[in-house]
């Protein structure tokens, strides 16, 4: 900082200090009430140094609140859907980088617009939707399942059944993948994939041998992406989800938190603790991705 | 005549790797926004005698949707949220982390990683740490620490409700606001500051003249980018405040819901959804054509 007088410049280094300071207290805080309430016998609304240590809380997530399955749904669902997600928005992606054809310009604008779309606007013609699917595929497996028709139903059903849920889960984010990867492959070049149509390679075997090991990094971005929001989003099983067996991690938050009468500060906490780990896991590999994403994708 | 024929077939073939992305768009997202603009001239509802026959009601809802001064209080509750979290809280804060950042201070990446954790933090589980620092009257950890600083609390959920909201959504943005604006700051030339220093510009002027200017479109960008996603938040407003007390802090995405699933009045749900539909469309125009997206 040559030109700065020395005295300013140590004065500007204070504040920045001061600065970062408090602005890390205000994002942490938070954070800190809900790990120590998580591990605290006595655990309150409000912050404070735990009575004593204890694990109960998770112990009791896991034994006596089905937390295993809240865990294993959100887990299912979301991963379901990252991959489905990652081969279509890879396929895609692909194309839109490729091609040359009228089609490309309407269809880069379209999904940048239907990202922006709030999904709270789309929800009621998207319920009505799913019930039609829904019906469609009761009668469709109705007369070869029988007595196990509910239970077969909570996995194909698209209300109140993976199969919607996760459906919906990865049209939400395939917008933003399909534009990641679409980025990625403009930045491949042509040369790879013509030395191998001069070989005389087909199309799969072109996808298969040359340009999916070439992708990995961009598919990557795109799973992780997807990953986060779909993991994070609270609305799509709240209003697609009843059955308490195929509760996710957020509904379980959300009625746990809503048996008002009998609220138990240390379970709560030790729910949230357990539903956060995997979003800051993906977060930390994704945080690199954010820039270049940043041009085309609207944040989730 | 045969490269012709060779063009063809692989734009066919690039179709085909498209359809599978194509399909889903189109029933999923694009057909339900179609929809939402029919179902919002009925009077489709979840129970009663519209569930069983809905009629077309032509632009009845709109008319209701308009007299309706709930409707309107979610718009300016929706417009304080999205000013004062996505254009003033997230952004100011976010570019003062990033400015104090570039300064050579220890610990850096720790600051950095503390400042972007909240942006990790799904919407439910922000909401709910945000009720143990501000529910709960004299018991909040915010009225606890006003309390040890000698200062006065109040019961914050019920008070300040809006600023409250407004605050934990600027929370969980600032981290974004911090990377991206450096990645803006970082882009701007050395030389730049190198030669404006030789002129004898002092860092305020620096600041004011070369860095806001030169970072404009980058900021412009952001806020339209953050505008659009605040719009849409739904879960981390539902579990802190539910939009009350009364509907204080019912932003648009709450509103539209409550009126369809809460209500049960689906056609006049979906007269609200169309108004949110337009308005985040015609901002998502807006920053498609200002991104020159190079396609």
């Amino acid at each position: 900082m040559a030109g700065v007088p020395l005295k300013r410049s140590g004065a500007y280094t204070f504040l920045a200090y001061v600065t970062l300071i408090v602005i890390s207290i205000f994002c942490l805080l938070p954070f800190v009430w809900m790990v120590l309430a998580s591990l605290d016998s006595n655990a309150q609304l409000f912050l404070k140094w735990p009575d004593s240590i204890t694990f109960d809380h998770y112990i009791k997530l896991f034994a006596e609140e089905n937390g295993v399955r809240w865990f294993a749904n959100s887990l299912f669902t979301v991963l379901s859907a990252t991959i489905i997600v990652v081969i279509i928005s890879g396929l895609g992606g692909y194309a839109l980088s490729r091609s040359r054809a009228w089609w490309k310009q309407p269809f880069l604008y379209a999904i940048l617009l239907i990202r922006v779309l709030p999904s709270t606007a789309l929800l009621v013609p998207l319920y009505k939707i799913l019930l039609t699917a829904n019906n469609g595929m009761g009668s469709l497996l109705r007369p070869f399942v029988g007595d196990n028709y509910r239970s077969v139903m909570q996995v194909f059903g698209f209300i109140d059944g993976y199969l919607g849920l996760i459906v919906v889960l990865a049209t939400g984010q395939l917008p933003l993948a399909l534009w990641i990867m679409k980025v990625f492959f403009d930045g491949v070049p042509k040369d790879y994939e013509e030395a191998a149509i001069l070989d005389g390679a087909t199309l799969v075997q072109r996808i298969r041998r040359v340009l999916i090991p070439l992708a990995l990094p961009g598919l990557a971005a795109a799973g992780l992406f997807t990953f986060m929001s779909a993991w994070g989003d609270f609305l799509l099983p709240l209003i697609l989800l009843s059955s308490p067996e195929l509760q996710t991690l957020p509904i379980g938050l959300f009625r746990a938190f809503l048996r008002v009468n009998e609220i138990d500060y240390g379970l709560l906490a030790a729910i949230a603790t357990i539903y956060l780990i995997p979003a800051v896991i993906a977060f930390s590999f994704a945080r690199r991705f954010l820039v270049q994403t940043f041009s085309g994708g609207v944040k989730g | 005549m045969v490269l012709d024929a060779f063009q063809k077939r692989r734009e066919r073939q690039m179709l085909t790797l498209l359809l599978p992305a194509l399909i889903p768009l189109a029933i999923l997202t694009i057909y339900p926004a179609l929809y939402a603009v029919y179902l919002s001239m009925t009077n489709e509802a979840l129970t009663g005698v519209a569930a069983a026959k809905p009629r077309f009601v032509g632009a009845a809802n709109y008319f209701r949707l308009f007299s309706d001064g709930r409707f309107w209080n979610s718009l300016f509750v929706t417009f304080v949220f999205v000013v004062g979290s996505a254009i003033i809280g997230q952004f100011v804060l976010g570019f003062i982390s990033a400015v104090a950042l570039r300064r050579k201070v220890y610990g850096s990446s720790v600051f950095g990683a503390a400042i972007l954790l909240p942006n990790a933090a799904p919407e439910v589980v922000a909401g709910f740490m945000w009720i143990s620092m501000l529910a709960g009257g004299d018991h909040a950890t915010l009225s606890k620490i006003m309390i040890a600083l000698g200062l006065p609390w109040v019961d914050w959920l019920n008070t300040f409700p809006l600023f409250m909201v407004t605050m934990v959504n600027t929370w969980r943005g600032i981290g974004t606001a911090m990377i991206l604006l450096t990645a803006g700051l970082s882009a701007v030339p050395s030389e730049v500051y190198e030669a404006a220093r030789m002129d004898g510009a002092n860092p305020r002027q620096m600041f004011l003249r070369i860095t806001l200017p030169l970072m404009a479109p980058t900021i412009f960008l952001y806020m339209l980018i953050s505008t659009v996603s605040t719009i849409s938040v739904f879960g981390m407003v539902y579990a802190l405040t539910r939009g009350g007390p009364g509907n204080r802090t019912e932003v648009i995405s709450v509103y539209i819901y409550n009126q369809s699933f809460t209500a049960f009045q689906l056609g006049y749900g979906a007269a609200g959804a169309v108004v949110a539909l337009l308005v985040s469309l015609v901002l998502g125009i807006t920053y498609v054509r200002s991104l020159k997206v190079n396609v």
